[in-house]
Order: C-alpha cells, then structure tokens, then sequence
C-alpha cells in the first residue's frame, strides 16, 4: 500500500471508530518507515476532523465523537514513538482545564481532542482546577493560550480571576485567553476581558487558530 | 404595578379549563437561589428536609410564582445508589465519583430505598412539608433525574457514551435499575401529596443523537410518565440543550408539558408540537437572569410571551433551566412583574399595542425607535 494510501484509510478507520483497524494500519505506518508525522497529521487528525465535520452537521453526536478519539489515541500511541525530533516542538501550546467546583469536562475532552487533532500540544490540567494553577501552568510550558471551561453558573466568576491574576502579574499580553461552557456567552467572554468565546469544539479550533495568528 | 388576583392553583386550574385569568403562569425555575432568600449556606440543606421545604417556602411567598419545584442538584438519587457527592461550602453539589467505576461492577448497583438511603429521605420530609404548608395555593413538584441521565452518574457520562455503541445491554441494565429508582421514589413523592417533575439532561440531543434518544432513553421516560399517570397526575419533562428534533418524543412519553431551554426555539416549538403538549420555557437563565440588567428580563420576558402565548395548549413562562444561586432577586422579580404588567387575555393587537406605547420593546430596538 503506498503512502498515501495507508493514511487515508487510517483517516477511514478513525472516522469509523475502528481502534483496532487503527492500530494495525498505525502499525503499518511504522513497518513501511513511512513518516510518522504525516501519518499523524493526514491520517489520524483528518479522520478526527472529518468525525468533528459530522458532530456540527449532527450525523454524530457525543458517543460517536469519543469512540473517534479512542482510535486516534490509540493510533498515536504506535505513531509518537516514532516523530522525528524536529516535528515536535513546533507546535503551538494550549493550557486547558475545567475552572475550579466543576467537574464536569465531556465538553472540554471533546474540544481538547479538536485541538489536538488540529495540531496544538495540549496541556489538560484536568477538571476542577484553581484559576491560579491555570496562570502558573501556562507559565511554565509557554503557552500561547489558556482555554477554561465551565459547565455550572455557580463557576464562571473564576475564568474572571483567570483575568485577574494575569493582569496583577502584568502578564496578560503573554497569552490568549478563550472560554466556552453551557452557560458562557459571547457578552461574558467580553465582560470578563477574554480573547474569545466558542459554543462548541469545532468553533474552539477555529478560534485558537485565528488567536496564534493563523488561518483555518 | 398590576397585582396577581388568583393564586397559582387557582390560576392553573382556571388556565387549563380556558376559563379567564389574571396572567400568564410563571416560573422562574428557583432551586438552590432559596437558599438565599432564608439566608442559609447551600450546602445546610445537605440532610435537612425541614430548611429545604423552609426555604422554598419563604422563597414562594417573597416571588409569587406558579410552581414550587423542590429541588437541590441532580444526584439525590444516584447518591443514594452509591455515587459519591461533593458538597461545597455555599455552591450546589456535584458529582465526584459514579457509582462503579468500570461496567464489570453493575450487578453490585442495587434500586434505592427512598426512605432510607442517602439525601431521598429529606428531599420526601421537604416535599411533605411544603405541600401541608402552602400545598392549597400552589402546586408543590419534586424533581427526579429520569433513568437515562441517572444511569450516567452511575457509571460516568463518557462510559456511559461508550457503552452505548459498545455494549448497549449494559446501558439498558443502568437505566432499568435508574427507572425501578426513579418508580419508588415518584411513589413516594407522589404518597407525599406532591407531584413528580421530571428532567434528564443527557437525553439532549446536545449529547446524544435522537436516534440514541428513542433506544436508550425514551422507553424509560415512558414507563416513568405511565406510572405517575396511573397516579393522576400530570407531567412536566424538562431536558436541556438542543431538543427540536426529540420534541414528538418527549410528546410520545406522555409528557403533558415541556420544559424547553434557550438552544431551542419557543416559536418553532409551538408550531411543531404545541397542539398536543403546553410549553414552558426558555429565558436564559445565565446570560439573561443572572448576568443580564432588569431592562433585559423585561424584554426576554416579552420576547418569550410574543413566540408562545397563543400555544394551543398552553404556555407557562419560564426560565430556560434551573437559575442559577446567585441570580439577582430584582430579576425574579423583573421576571414576574413583566408577566404581571403584560395580562391576560393577550393577542397580536395587544402586544403590538404594548410596543407602540413604549411599555415593551420589539425584538430589536432600533425597531422600537422608529415609533417615538
């Protein structure tokens, strides 16, 4: 099978939510010496773009978008092993995490599987997480974005101090600052002085995209 | 500033017979907000039925809404089959571990008894309380998690969402032991002289497909609205999100009326399924309600009342989901004074009437301005 060939039906076999499928043609990707990266980037990260292609049209919905990314991680896993070290590092670094009192996070999966599927490294810090360890993180991996969500009402005051304590650190110009969540909106976004907002994970990619400064 | 002239039950009763009344029903959906009206911390009703039903009580009677709906978070139930909940100081609870934690544990998960475990006993003490108390004036609900979304917190929503494609017996054994939970415990609200209202969020097609939708949750709502009936009594269903395309199902369970939130469309939602089921719904309840100023509930409210107060059967103001705690009390009563100072009987003259003196706004107000 020819290069070309083998990423397009491991971008079948994620989009089908075939992990073992995916596996084996991962697998293959290795055996043949074929390029790792372009197998992550034409393969599995197209498959997972076409699965979030269908999550927006409504063909899949939640349970489809996850086994998707079952089979993408599980690709990933047999490809990372093999990225030469020049393909990593270049890429653009997204903090994410659910604001602390919320542990809720399907909606924060769903989005750091888009980003990375989109080609940032994403730093998942997990859900309920303090607006300080947000700050301190994004410090630490320089990272261009800090992405918070939240789910409860009773939690959005913390994306706030998010904002805040950049601002007390005099860092706020270091990093993009999006949110999204069940009861975000586009006027919170603004009155808490965030970058951006996106109601779901394929606006959150797109976002992210036009915050780094790139196209889509 | 107009004056209710009936209560909610007279109201309600005299609405669904058509007879003549003085306003719109209206419930801005208060759960935990009541909390704030007694001046207690959220996390002192853990275990308290008596300062719930207290709560809601005095909450009532300083709103003057149509229904009391005892509710304090989604997880009474599935903590009483052995889920595990964080309470915060002063902030509603939250899930903090599903029941099991891989799906080879299922047969360990056993119905509740809602008179012995976990929070269930104090929700029913609350229930009866605020039913003996103001029960003749307003009609008093208990919220129950329906199986679907129950069976969630037992295993935790991503496995659930797995399972589904992957070994959906097991989803079916989750929901059928959520329903046989959710059957006592609406046995025992219903015992208690209040009435069962229901909700299920992970059954919205924000999550799920429809398709999933009529597998793995319809047939249990179904089965729960079947017996409440039996029951005599009626059925409010609430699921949050998108829902337009699950609507003739949510009519097909036998809802009586649904609890739609602001991803959907109230005019839509008329014109598809309002000749069979009354509508409540959809101010939203962060961006509106909690962040938003008493000029825009005003016009929220009168944007929602002009999309369906000529429901065929029915329409109740409502805000799109439960408020949340903080929401400002000049809102609620923003809220209900709109609905007050729009009336009863209503038709497109009035309400165009209305705008052109100025007291409501169009939808935009650029539209409003051309008029002074």
């Amino acid at each position: 099978m020819s290069e070309n060939q083998l990423f397009k039906k491991l971008s079948d076999a994620v989009v089908n939510m075939e992990e073992e499928e995916t596996v084996i043609l991962a697998n293959e990707v290795v055996l043949n010496h074929y390029d790792a990266y372009k197998a992550i980037d034409q393969g599995l990260a197209d498959g997972m773009k076409r699965a979030g292609k269908l999550f927006e049209e409504e063909e899949y919905f939640i349970p489809e978008l996850l086994m998707c990314s079952d089979a993408m991680y599980a690709g990933l896993e047999v490809l990372k092993p093999h990225l030469k070290s020049d393909d990593i590092g270049k890429k653009h670094k997204i903090v994410i995490g659910v604001i602390k009192g919320d542990t809720h996070d399907i909606g924060k999966n769903l989005v750091k599987i888009m980003l990375e599927a989109s080609g940032f490294e994403v730093v998942d810090l997990g859900r309920d997480v303090a607006p300080s360890d947000f700050v301190e993180k994004a410090k630490e991996v320089k990272a261009k974005i800090i992405a918070l969500s939240t789910l409860m009402t009773t939690t959005m005051d913390g994306m706030g101090e998010v904002i805040n304590i950049l601002n007390q650190q005099n860092i706020r110009g270091d990093f993009k600052v999006m949110v999204g969540g069940g009861p975000i909106s586009q006027s919170f976004a603004d009155k808490i002085g965030a970058d951006g907002y996106a109601a779901n994970a394929a606006e959150a990619v797109r976002l992210a995209k036009r915050l780094v400064g790139g196209g889509d | 500033m107009a004056r209710d002239q009936m209560t909610p039950m007279e109201r309600l009763t005299a609405y669904s017979k058509g007879q003549m009344i003085d306003r719109l029903p209206c419930v801005p959906i208060i759960g935990n907000t009541s909390a704030r009206v007694i001046g207690v911390k959220v996390s002192d009703f853990r275990g308290n039925g008596k300062l719930i039903a207290k709560a809601h009580i005095e909450s009532y009677k300083l709103f003057k809404y149509d229904i009391i709906r005892i509710f304090t978070d989604l997880y009474v139930q599935a903590e009483a089959m052995g889920a595990k909940v964080f309470y915060p100081d002063d902030e509603t609870a939250y899930l903090e571990a599903p029941a099991i934690d891989h799906i080879s544990k299922i047969d360990s998960i056993e119905p509740a008894n809602p008179y012995k475990d976990g929070n269930l006993p104090h929700h029913l003490e609350a229930m009866k309380i605020a039913v003996e108390t103001v029960g003749k004036e307003v009609p008093v609900t208990g919220a129950i998690t329906c199986a679907f979304t129950n069976a969630s917190f037992l295993i935790g929503a991503e496995k659930l969402a797995r399972l589904m494609l992957t070994d959906p017996e097991k989803v079916h054994k989750l929901c059928e032991v959520s329903l046989e939970t959710n059957l006592r415990y609406a046995k025992a609200i219903i015992d208690a002289g209040c009435t069962p209202s229901l909700t299920d969020a992970m059954s919205s097609s924000s999550v799920i497909s429809p398709k999933q939708f009529k597998e793995f949750s319809y047939p249990y709502l179904k089965r729960l609205i079947e017996y409440i009936h039996s029951r005599g009594k009626s059925v409010t269903l609430h699921i949050c999100g998108k829902t337009n395309k699950i609507w003739e199902l949510m009519v097909e369970a036998g809802a009586d009326c649904i609890s739609i939130d602001n991803d959907a469309d109230l005019f839509e939602a008329k014109n598809k399924v309002g000749h069979k089921v009354r509508l409540m719904g959809n101010i939203k309840p962060s961006e509106v309600m909690l962040e938003g100023t008493v000029r825009d509930v005003k016009k929220a409210v009168f944007q929602c009342v002009r999309q369906a107060y000529d429901n065929p059967k029915g329409y109740i103001v409502a805000s799109g989901c439960s408020l949340p705690t903080e929401t400002p009390f000049q809102n609620i009563h923003a809220m209900m004074d709109t609905v007050r100072e729009i009336g009863y009987p209503l038709n497109e003259d009035t309400l165009n009437y209305m705008i052109y003196k100025g007291h409501f706004y169009s939808q935009d107000d650029s539209y409003y301005a051309d008029y002074i």
